[in-house]
C-alpha cells in the first residue's frame, strides 16, 4: 500500500497553531494524504480518514482551561463517534489537553510545576510498543522530542492511575538520556513522569511532546517520526 | 486661550510653538478633537520629527532589498519567488509602566506590521534591557516582560528564536523592550498601505475599540515624571488569540485578492492608519465614526481616534468584494464593518451622529514639524581617556575573576529566559536560541536558510557613540558570519533619552553616523526601524531631583542568508583534540570592558576604534573557511574577551563537557595577561579545525588567509574537563558549565 493512499484528518480550531506543522510533516516527510478539518464543518462521519490528528496550539485562546472549549465543539463530537468505532486519534500537546477535556482520555492537566511555559528537548521512554502509535518503536526505546507548553503537568487519581497501569495505557514517560525515569528528567511535574497515555482500547493517544517537530534529521531529532511511522505501519497491516 | 494652550502641553504633549503652528495652519485655534489628532500625528513617536534629518542619511537600497523604509516593514528578496519582510520596534514606555501587557502588545504590534504586508510571521526576536541585576525591581520586570513576550508569541504560534538580555544600572528607571518579527511572503503577494483607489470602501476589521492606550503615542514621546503610575491607562491590553484569528483572516482575504490596501492600527490607532493610508495613496477618506465597533458605549470621537486597542486593521476594498471579505472575517469570528470610503479630495471627513463632524486636511496633519535640534558634545566624553594599564595592578586571583565574568548576568546563559518562549514551532528552527545567530530554513522541502541576530552595546556607545553605532552592526554581522551566513539587511531600534537635550542629540547623530558607516561597508542596507526617545525619568533623592537617563542604545536586527541551513556552523567545540586557532589580531583594549568594571570598579575608559575595512576582510575570510568546510566551530570575541569566547565554546556543547588547553605567547603580542584574557573590543574569532589537517587543507587554508590578509595562529587544543590558559587560568569545566547555566 502506498502512503499516499492513507488519509489523515487534522482538526483546526480557532487558535490551533501546530496544524500547519503536522500537515507539512505528514504530507512532505511521510507522503501521507493529510488534509484539514475545520472545527465548524459538519462532518458527521470521519470514517473516510484512516487517522485523525488533533494538533497543538491555543484553541480558543486556552481561555477558561486549556482545551476545555475545543472539547465541546461540533467536530469533537464527530471525533468521539470516530473513536468509539475504533478510529485512530492522536492528540499532541493542546490536542492531548482537548482529549482529556473531551473525556476520551483519563486524567487532567495542571500548570507546569515551574508555573512557566517550558520549551526544551526531553527524552521519552516508550513503555508499550503494542499500540497503533508505537508499533514501529523498539521496545524500551528512548526518544528525543521537544516540549512547548504551560499546562503539561499530568495528574490523575490513584484509581485512575492503577487503571491506566492495568490496561498498559501509559505509553510514554519522561526519562533521562539513558532511559532512567528520574525526578530530574520530569520537565513539568507530571505524576509518575507520565508524558503520554492511551485509552483502554488503545486507539486514542495523547502526548505532550511534539513528534512533528522531531521527524527530520535537520531539526536535531528524527525520533518523533517513529510515532507517525507506527501509525502508517499499523494502518498498512490492518 | 492660555488655558487651552496649557492643556495642549500638559495633556497632548505639544509645545507652545507647535500649538502656534497648528493655529496658523488652521487659521484659528484647534478644538480638542483636532488637538488630539495633531498631538498623535506630530508626536515624536509617529512623526520622527527630531530624528528624520539623520535617518535620511542611512543607506536603504542595494543588495537584495526590494522595499526600504516607509511602509509597515522592509522587504528583501529570498529567491524562488519568495521575499522576507522584517522590522524591529520599541515598546519601552508601555513596558516600564506595565511590563506584562507592555511587552506582549509590543510583540503583537510588530507581528501586525509584518502580516499587514501579506507575510506570514515565521520568527520573533527581542532585545531586552533591564536595570542592574541586583536592583530590587529587576526580577519583577524580567519575569513580567518575559512572560508577556511568551504569552503573545507562543499563542500566535510564531517561534521566538533569539535576542539578547542585558542588565545595566542605566536602565534602572527605563527598561527597554525592542521586538523584531520576520515573515515570509510571495514576491507578488505583498500588500501596501499606499494603494487606495477612489471609490474603495474603507473597512474596519478586528477587535472593537476601547478606552485602552489613549494617548499612547504621546506618552511614548515624553520622559517619565514622578507620577508614572498615573499613565497606566495609556498602556494597551493584548489578546493574542484574537490576533491569531486576525492573522489567519487577513492572509486568507489577501490570498483571495479581496484587499486593495491595508494598514494596521498601531500607535495612534485609527488616526495614524487613516491619515497615513490616505496620504500614501494621495487620496482622502470619509470615516463614519458611528460605524466603529466600540467596547465602551459613548466614547467621544477623539477617544475613538486615539484609542490604541490592539488587534485592529484598516482595509481598503473594492465595493463589489466587500461581501466576500466579510464572509472571511465572519468565518474567523471577527468584526468587519464598512467604516467609510476613499475619496479624491485629500481630506478626511469624519461623520458622527450621522452628520459631518470634522473635515481635516491630510497634508496639514501628516506633514508635521521637522527639527534639526541643537547638538553639543557631551561633557563626560572629555573625561573618557585610554586605559593606562600600568596604573592597574593585575589582580592576584585571575581564576576567581574569570569565574565572576563567565557567571556575570550579562555573560551567562539566558536559557531560563528563552525556554519560556516556544522556539521550535514552525519546524524551521535549525539552530535554536543561545548560540551566535538563529538559523532557520525556508520550509520543509528546502534547506535554503536565513539567519537572524539582534543586539547592540550601549556601554561602548556611551563611551564612543560613533563606534558604538558601528559596532552594533559589525557585531550582528559577526554572529551571522560565524555560522557561515552572508549579512543581507538590517532594521534598527534607536533608544535614546530626550532629544531636547543637545548632548543626547549629539550621541544620536554620531551613533547614526556609525551605523551608516558600518552598514555601507558591510553592504547591509537599513530597510526599517524605529526611534524611541525620552527614555529618561525624573527621580527624587531626598530633597534633590535629578534625571535618570539611559545610555544611548542603538539596537540592530540583522538578516543573513545561507545556502544550506543544515551546514551552519555552531560556536561550540565539537571534539577533544580539535585544534584551536585565533583568527584575526588582538588589540588588547580594556576600556569599557566588564573586566575593568569587576577588577577595578570603573569601565569609563576609551575602547579601541573599529577598522571597518579590516572587519570586512576578516568576515569574508572566515566565511570562506567555513564554506570550504574546514571549520568545526567559530565564535566571535566580544563581551568578556577571549577567555569568555573559549569558555562559552567549551560549555555550550549540548552533549558533552569540554575544556581547552591554550598556550599563547602573549609577550610576542605585546599584551599583558589580563589584556589578553579579557579585552573585548576585538576584531577576531576563535575557530577550531580537525587535528592534524592534511597537506591540501593546510595549503588551501593558507591561501584563503593570504587572499584576505588575515592572520591565524594556533593557540591550543580542545580537551576534556578543564580550562587552562598559559598555566595561569585553570578551571574545572563542569563547575563553569553549572555556573554559566544557573546564574540568570
Amino acid at each position: 500500500m502506498d502512503n499516499k493512499k492513507i488519509k489523515a484528518g487534522i482538526t483546526v480550531f480557532p487558535g490551533s497553531n501546530c496544524d500547519a506543522d503536522v500537515y507539512r510533516v505528514l504530507n512532505s516527510v511521510f507522503g501521507v494524504n493529510a488534509s484539514f478539518i475545520w472545527h465548524k464543518d459538519e462532518i458527521k462521519d470521519l470514517k473516510k480518514y484512516d487517522f485523525i490528528v488533533i494538533p497543538g496550539g491555543f484553541s480558543y485562546g486556552d481561555y477558561l482551561r486549556s482545551g476545555a472549549l475545543a472539547a465541546r465543539s461540533p467536530v469533537m463530537q464527530s471525533v468521539k463517534d470516530y473513536a468509539a468505532k475504533g478510529g485512530i486519534a492522536l492528540g499532541i500537546c493542546n490536542g492531548f489537553q482537548i482529549l482529556l477535556e473531551a473525556g476520551l482520555l483519563d486524567g487532567v492537566m495542571l500548570a507546569n510545576r515551574s508555573l512557566k511555559f517550558e520549551c526544551k528537548d526531553v527524552y521519552l521512554k516508550t513503555l508499550n510498543t503494542e499500540t497503533p502509535f508505537t508499533c514501529a518503536v523498539k521496545k524500551g526505546a528512548v526518544l528525543k522530542m521537544p516540549i512547548a507548553h504551560h499546562d503539561g503537568n499530568y495528574f490523575a487519581t490513584e484509581s485512575l492511575i492503577s487503571g491506566l497501569g492495568r490496561k498498559k495505557s501509559v505509553i510514554f514517560k519522561y526519562c533521562d538520556e539513558k532511559g532512567g525515569i528520574t525526578a530530574g528528567s520530569n520537565p513539568n511535574g507530571s505524576i509518575l513522569n507520565i508524558a503520554g497515555i492511551s485509552n483502554a482500547a488503545g486507539n486514542v493517544m495523547g502526548l505532550m511532546p511534539h513528534p512533528e517537530r522531531s521527524s527530520e534529521k535537520i531539526l536535531g531529532s528524527e525520533d518523533g517520526g517513529w510515532i507517525f511511522k507506527s501509525i502508517i505501519k499499523y494502518i498498512k497491516e490492518k | 486661550m492660555d488655558k487651552t494652550k496649557k492643556q495642549a502641553e500638559k495633556l497632548f504633549g505639544l509645545s507652545a510653538e507647535e500649538y502656534e503652528k497648528i493655529s496658523e495652519l488652521l487659521g484659528r485655534e484647534p478644538d480638542s478633537f483636532e488637538l488630539g489628532i495633531f498631538s498623535a500625528m506630530w508626536s515624536e513617536h509617529c512623526s520622527y520629527k527630531s530624528s528624520k534629518v539623520y535617518l535620511k542619511t542611512l543607506p536603504t537600497e542595494g543588495g537584495k532589498v526590494l522595499i526600504g523604509p516607509g511602509e509597515n516593514a522592509g522587504v528583501v528578496d529570498f529567491g524562488d519567488g519568495d521575499v522576507l519582510v522584517f522590522k524591529m520596534e520599541s515598546h519601552n514606555h508601555p513596558s516600564f509602566i506595565e511590563p506584562f501587557q507592555g511587552s506582549a502588545t509590543g510583540v503583537g504590534g510588530i507581528m501586525r506590521d509584518i502580516f499587514t504586508m501579506g507575510a506570514r510571521p515565521v520568527a520573533n526576536l527581542n532585545s531586552l534591557r533591564f536595570g542592574s541585576f541586583s536592583h530590587p525591581r529587576t526580577p519583577y520586570y524580567l519575569s513580567e516582560v518575559v512572560k508577556g513576550i511568551g504569552f503573545y508569541g507562543n499563542c500566535m504560534g510564531v517561534p521566538t528564536v533569539g535576542g539578547e538580555v542585558v542588565f545595566d544600572e542605566c536602565y534602572n528607571d527605563n527598561i527597554l523592550v525592542n521586538a523584531f518579527t520576520i515573515g515570509i511572503a510571495k514576491k507578488d503577494g505583498i500588500f501596501l498601505s499606499s494603494k487606495c483607489e477612489v471609490g474603495n470602501i474603507v473597512v474596519y476589521v478586528g477587535s472593537a475599540t476601547g478606552m485602552d492606550g489613549i494617548h499612547g503615542a504621546t506618552m511614548a514621546s515624553e520622559e517619565f515624571d514622578l507620577k508614572k503610575n498615573k499613565k497606566r491607562s495609556t498602556v494597551q491590553v493584548g489578546d493574542p488569540f484574537t490576533e491569531k484569528l486576525l492573522l489567519e483572516a487577513c492572509l486568507e482575504a489577501m490570498e483571495k485578492k479581496l484587499i486593495v490596501s491595508i494598514q494596521d492600527m498601531g500607535a495612534a490607532g485609527l488616526t495614524s492608519s487613516s491619515f497615513e493610508m490616505a496620504d500614501k495613496s494621495g487620496k482622502g477618506m470619509l470615516i463614519d465614526l458611528d460605524a466603529i465597533p466600540l467596547r465602551t458605549a459613548g466614547m467621544a470621537p477623539v477617544e475613538m481616534m486615539l484609542s490604541e486597542s490592539q488587534e485592529r486593521m484598516l482595509i481598503a476594498c473594492e465595493k463589489e468584494k466587500f461581501a466576500e471579505l466579510k464572509a472571511v472575517f465572519d468565518k474567523w469570528g471577527l468584526n468587519c464593518v464598512k467604516a467609510g470610503e476613499v475619496i479624491k479630495e485629500k481630506v478626511i471627513k469624519f461623520y458622527y451622529k450621522s452628520k459631518i463632524y470634522k473635515t481635516l486636511d491630510v497634508d496639514v496633519i501628516v506633514n508635521g514639524p521637522e527639527y534639526k535640534r541643537p547638538l553639543k558634545k557631551p561633557q563626560y566624553l572629555n573625561k573618557i581617556k585610554s586605559v593606562k594599564i600600568n596604573n592597574y595592578k593585575i589582580p592576584e586571583n585571575l581564576n576567581a575573576l574569570a569565574v565572576k565574568i563567565i557567571t556575570h548576568p550579562n555573560i551567562a546563559s539566558k536559557r531560563a529566559v528563552f525556554t519560556q518562549y516556544d522556539y521550535s514551532i514552525g519546524t524551521a528552527t535549525i539552530v535554536p536560541p543561545g548560540f551566535s545567530a538563529a538559523v532557520l530554513r525556508a520550509n520543509v522541502n528546502s534547506c535554503k536558510g536565513f539567519l537572524l541576530n539582534a543586539g547592540g552595546n550601549s556601554r561602548y556607545t556611551y563611551l564612543d557613540p560613533f563606534t558604538g553605532g558601528a559596532l552594533a552592526v559589525t557585531e550582528c554581522a559577526r554572529n551571522i558570519t560565524a555560522c557561515g551566513g552572508y549579512p543581507a539587511a538590517i532594521t534598527d531600534c534607536l533608544n535614546f533619552a530626550s532629544p531636547e537635550d543637545p548632548e543626547v542629540m549629539w550621541q544620536f547623530a554620531y551613533a547614526v553616523e556609525g551605523i551608516k558607516s558600518a552598514a555601507v561597508k558591510l553592504n547591509t542596507p537599513v530597510i526599517s526601524g524605529n526611534v524611541s526617545f525620552y527614555n529618561e525619568t525624573a527621580k527624587k533623592d531626598g530633597d534633590k531631583t535629578y534625571v535618570s537617563k539611559i545610555y544611548p542604545t542603538p539596537v540592530i536586527g540583522m538578516l543573513g542568508f545561507i545556502d544550506d541551513a543544515g551546514s551552519a556552523v555552531t560556536p561550540f567545540f565539537k571534539d577533544e583534540g580539535d585544534e584551536i586557532y585565533l583568527l584575526g589580531s588582538l588589540k588588547g583594549s580594556l576600556g569599557g570592558s566588564l573586566y575593568m568594571e569587576l577588577a577595578y570598579g570603573d569601565f569609563r575608559q576609551k575602547p579601541a576604534g573599529l577598522d571597518l575595512d579590516y572587519e570586512v576582510r576578516l568576515q569574508n575570510c572566515l566565511r570562506s573557511l567555513i564554506n570550504k568546510g574546514f571549520l568545526k566551530s567559530a565564535a566571535d570575541i566580544s563581551e568578556g574577551g577571549i577567555f569568555t569566547a573559549l569558555a562559552e565554546s567549551a560549555v555550550t556543547n549540548p552533549e558533552k563537557i569540554l575544556g581547552f588547553n591554550v598556550n599563547c605567547d602573549i609577550k610576542a603580542l605585546g599584551l599583558r595577561i589580563d589584556e589578553f584574557l579579557f579585552s573585548e573590543f576585538e576584531q577576531a574569532f576563535i575557530i577550531t579545525m580537525v587535528q592534524k589537517p592534511d597537506g591540501r587543507r593546510k595549503s588551501e587554508t593558507a591561501a584563503i588567509l593570504k587572499k584576505y590578509g588575515i592572520k591565524s595562529e594556533k593557540i591550543g587544543v580542545v580537551e576534556k574537563g578543564a580550562m587552562k590558559i598559559n598555566g595561569i587560568i585553570n578551571l574545572k569545566s563542569g563547575k563553569i558549565k553549572e555556573g554559566y547555566y544557573s546564574a540568570v
